[in-house]
């Protein structure tokens, strides 16, 4: 069996008395890339802020490349590099320019000196269609094009899988599709990516595996074919048909 | 009119040396109160346990007693303890004082307002505590404050005058001189806040320019009614 990128092993993580993650287990393979969907509030979010250890959790563990993580011995900033984070409403760096947004981790964390950091950030912003952008700000970029520059900021640092937190939710319909492009690309190109995500469009082309949530725990999973066409639980088969994602629903009821 | 004028240039060149002592303090005070300032934002902001808690207790105490108590203590307290020093030294260390708890408050304001995303963002590419809050938070912090950190410094420049009662010739202590020998009060008063006034004028335009050259491009521009 393949070794995986990230084991997550029993996660447990409370809000309070309100268990946000229940018991939650996953391995993501090398290239994979795995699609979270579920109803909100049912914590999709704090998985990947555990995973990367932006939120401390209560009890489970991580492993990352076959290393586990533990937080009293491992440099998690080191850590932290390894594993690019996209967030829901960007978070780019206000006072930094495009450029400088992709280049301040090389700089400053990396460490690489600035010739180089400069042609690596320049690469990156190209890679995600943003080059001609570099010396925008934030404030001057439209939501999509802030996603892009966030996608280049987060794989300048090279990281070993790429965590996605509803990186279209905040955009404007017409400018999803220039996000998922590069996401699209990205997964052609064999990066590693756990996305949370109710793109379907997106799930369907790029996904290998759907893990569907619900309280806490995976209820579900299985590769986008299975689990749209035929998913075995109701409380999948309720959530997909609020979306009004499912496809071929009479077909496959007349055929089972 | 033409006495007026005739008042104003004789007792001109007093003024000036105690509007250059004035600004002397106000730049030692405001300085001096930044360097203190900063740091005590920064750990009353990310800080924990007693180190927090002395932090705030000493900004409560500062902001809650007056700073002519500030002044004397430091000034006619702190010999009987066996520090004595000079009267300029001590009114800029009170005044600075007094400063560094508002520019606190001001700082940590204006931390808490950079939202948590940017925080969260530098720390998911690796950075550090201290490299997300150097790199990424008081870089926006320091923008932000500008503006209640200039009303910190409108305030200074008018406060210094209270160092007139340790008799710091400041401007406000010239003015004093100057009545006592002309009897001529309201005159002389009257040119004395006409200057503050000016120099206010000038500053907050300074001000104002660092503002506008430090804007971030395309954010929070053109916000000014």
């Amino acid at each position: 069996m393949t070794k995986s990128i990230v084991s997550i092993r029993n996660l447990h993580k409370s809000y309070g008395k309100v268990p946000v993650l229940n018991d939650f287990s996953l391995d993501v393979y090398p290239n994979e890339v795995v699609v979270v969907i579920g109803p909100s509030g049912t914590g999709k979010s704090t998985l990947l802020r555990c995973i990367n250890y932006l939120t401390p959790f209560d009890s489970g563990e991580i492993h990352l490349d076959g290393q586990k993580i533990d937080p009293r011995k491992t440099n998690l900033n080191h850590v932290r590099q390894q594993i690019g984070m996209v967030f829901q409403d960007f978070n780019l760096f206000n006072h930094m320019s495009a450029f400088h947004n992709v280049a301040v981790g090389l700089v400053k964390v990396k460490r690489v000196n600035r010739g180089e950091a400069r042609s690596r950030a320049l690469d990156e912003l190209e890679r995600v269609g943003m080059l001609q952008y570099k010396d925008q700000y934030p404030a001057e970029l439209s939501g999509g094009q802030k996603q892009r520059v966030a996608i280049a900021r987060a794989l300048a640092m090279n990281p070993k899988i790429m965590l996605f937190d509803e990186p279209t939710s905040a955009l404007d319909p017409e400018l999803i599709e220039e996000v998922l492009a590069v996401m699209k690309s990205l997964a052609a190109a064999g990066m590693t990516m756990v996305v949370v995500s109710h793109e379907m469009s997106f799930a369907r082309e790029a996904a290998d595996r759907i893990v569907f949530m619900d309280q806490g725990a995976i209820a579900e999973m299985g590769s986008p074919s299975e689990l749209f066409a035929n998913p075995h639980k109701e409380r999948t088969r309720q959530f997909l048909s609020k979306l009004g994602y499912r496809e071929n629903e009479r077909k496959d009821e007349s055929d089972g | 009119m033409d006495d007026q004028w005739a008042f104003f240039l004789r007792i001109l060149p007093e003024l000036w040396e105690g509007l250059k002592m004035s600004m002397y303090l106000s730049v030692g005070a405001l300085s001096l109160g930044l360097v203190i300032g900063l740091p005590l934002a920064l750990v009353k902001t990310y800080g924990h346990g007693v180190l927090r808690f002395v932090v705030t207790a000493y900004i409560e105490v500062v902001r809650g007693t007056p700073m002519v108590v500030q002044l004397f203590m430091v000034y006619f307290g702190l010999p009987e303890l066996g520090i004595v020093i000079d009267r300029v030294p001590a009114a800029i260390i009170a005044l600075a004082v007094n400063s560094s708890a508002y520019q606190a408050e001001y700082f940590r304001g204006a931390i808490l307002s950079v939202s948590e995303g940017q925080y969260a963002a530098g720390r998911a590419i690796g950075m550090s505590q201290g490299q997300a809050v150097l790199h990424i938070i008081l870089p926006q912090a320091l923008r932000i404050v500008i503006p209640p950190w200039s009303n910190e410094m409108v305030y200074m420049v008018k406060y210094t005058s209270i160092a007139f009662l340790i008799a710091v010739p400041e401007l406000m202590a010239q003015g004093q001189v100057i009545i006592t020998r002309t009897f001529r009060p309201m005159e002389t008063l009257f040119w004395v806040g006409l200057l503050y006034v000016i120099v206010l004028a000038i500053l907050s335009q300074i001000v104002d320019w660092i503002e506008t050259r430090v804007r971030i491009p395309g954010y929070q521009s053109d916000r000014r009614g």
